[in-house]
């Protein structure tokens, strides 16, 4: 069988909502694609993301396996990426509703976990373990 | 926004004497030992267990609660609400199951009531005042189901100890979780034994009752 790697660019995911960005990445990795996304989702966006395969597990998709490393980021990027948080937080008060946020700088992989034996990280790389 | 009110109207009572009753969350991947800890905690200050242990994963599908547990130390005392969460994971596989002995038909209910499980168990973050983080000693503890729970307590300001548990197994590397968690309190422990139990509650006295 073969594997199909995805690789994806932030433009990409950018700008979508979040469900609609969750669903993107979950609908490649149902298909059996593994995908290699350049960012890094926010933790709660994280969690949102199990909760939904949590959603989907069945009898042929029993889960993901994912693993991101965030960039450190300092200076102006820093900055940046704080101004973006708390833009993001005002905007849920007057909006009450969960504002679509960037991805932050990084690498994350998610996969179907049917092919993803194992995720070996370090602070600073990750290895990846497939069984087809 | 409700929270918020909720935060206001605690510290509005707390300017009275009142203190609420901590909801101490236990958190952490499957089969680490969070079921075994509730239930030494709970069993050190109220006699009673929590809930039932097995090698099997995922044998804690719904939250079980222990409420009111008095916490005496020297002169301090906390009243905890205690939650033994079920296991987060990113997948679950009802094949798993089948190795221990389960038919196809009880593995595929079990699989489907852990994945309830984890929905409830993320679904509660929001309504715990301290996490009891537990990682198995003996295992890698960076993994993402690790990094993503402690990444969202660390986001909602919630007060947060790291237990390295199972200190007791001989493969046991308590100093790993330090390594890859320094900004965290570490205690560890072993909740089968129950070594180590005092310093845990000296640090569920010291950090949980910061609260949100």
């Amino acid at each position: 069988m073969k594997l199909k790697l995805d690789f994806v660019s932030s433009s990409t995911l950018d700008g979508k909502p979040k469900k609609e960005r969750i669903n993107y990445i979950l609908s490649k990795v149902k298909d059996g694609s593994i995908l290699v996304m350049d960012g890094v989702m926010s933790p709660d966006e994280e969690l949102d993301l199990i909760r939904e395969t949590m959603r989907r597990v069945d009898d042929g998709f029993p889960g993901i396996e994912v693993c991101s490393l965030k960039k450190k980021v300092k200076g102006f990027q820093l900055f940046m990426e704080r101004l973006s948080d708390q833009t993001a937080k005002i905007q849920q008060i007057f909006t009450r509703r969960t504002p679509d946020k960037k991805l932050k700088f990084g690498i994350t992989l998610v996969g179907p976990a049917k092919y993803i034996k194992k995720i070996k990280k370090n602070p600073n790389s990750f290895s990846v373990l497939t069984e087809v | 926004m409700n929270f918020g009110f909720r935060n206001f109207f605690d510290w509005f009572l707390g300017l009275f004497g009142y203190r609420k009753n901590i909801r101490l969350g236990i958190y952490g991947e499957t089969n680490v030992g969070k079921t075994t800890l509730a239930n030494r905690i709970s069993l050190d200050w109220t006699g009673e267990e929590v809930g039932k242990v097995s090698e099997i994963p995922h044998e804690t599908r719904t939250i079980q609660k222990k409420e009111k547990i008095e916490i005496k130390l020297n002169s301090k005392k906390i009243v905890l609400n205690l939650l033994d969460m079920p296991g987060l994971a990113t997948k679950v596989d009802y094949r798993t199951f089948l190795k221990y002995g389960l038919s196809k038909k009880q593995a595929k209910i079990r699989a489907k009531e852990a994945t309830e499980g984890i929905i409830e168990a993320i679904k509660w973050l929001s309504n715990v005042d301290a996490v009891l983080a537990v990682m198995d000693a003996t295992q890698d503890p960076l993994t993402q189901v690790n990094i993503t729970l402690l990444g969202n307590l660390e986001a909602r300001k919630i007060p947060v100890i790291l237990v390295a548990n199972k200190i007791d197994k001989k493969k046991a590397k308590p100093n790993a979780i330090r390594e890859a968690f320094p900004q965290y309190p570490v205690v560890e422990v072993s909740a089968l034994k129950g070594k180590n139990m005092n310093e845990l509650y000296e640090a569920i006295a010291k950090y949980a009752r910061r609260g949100k």
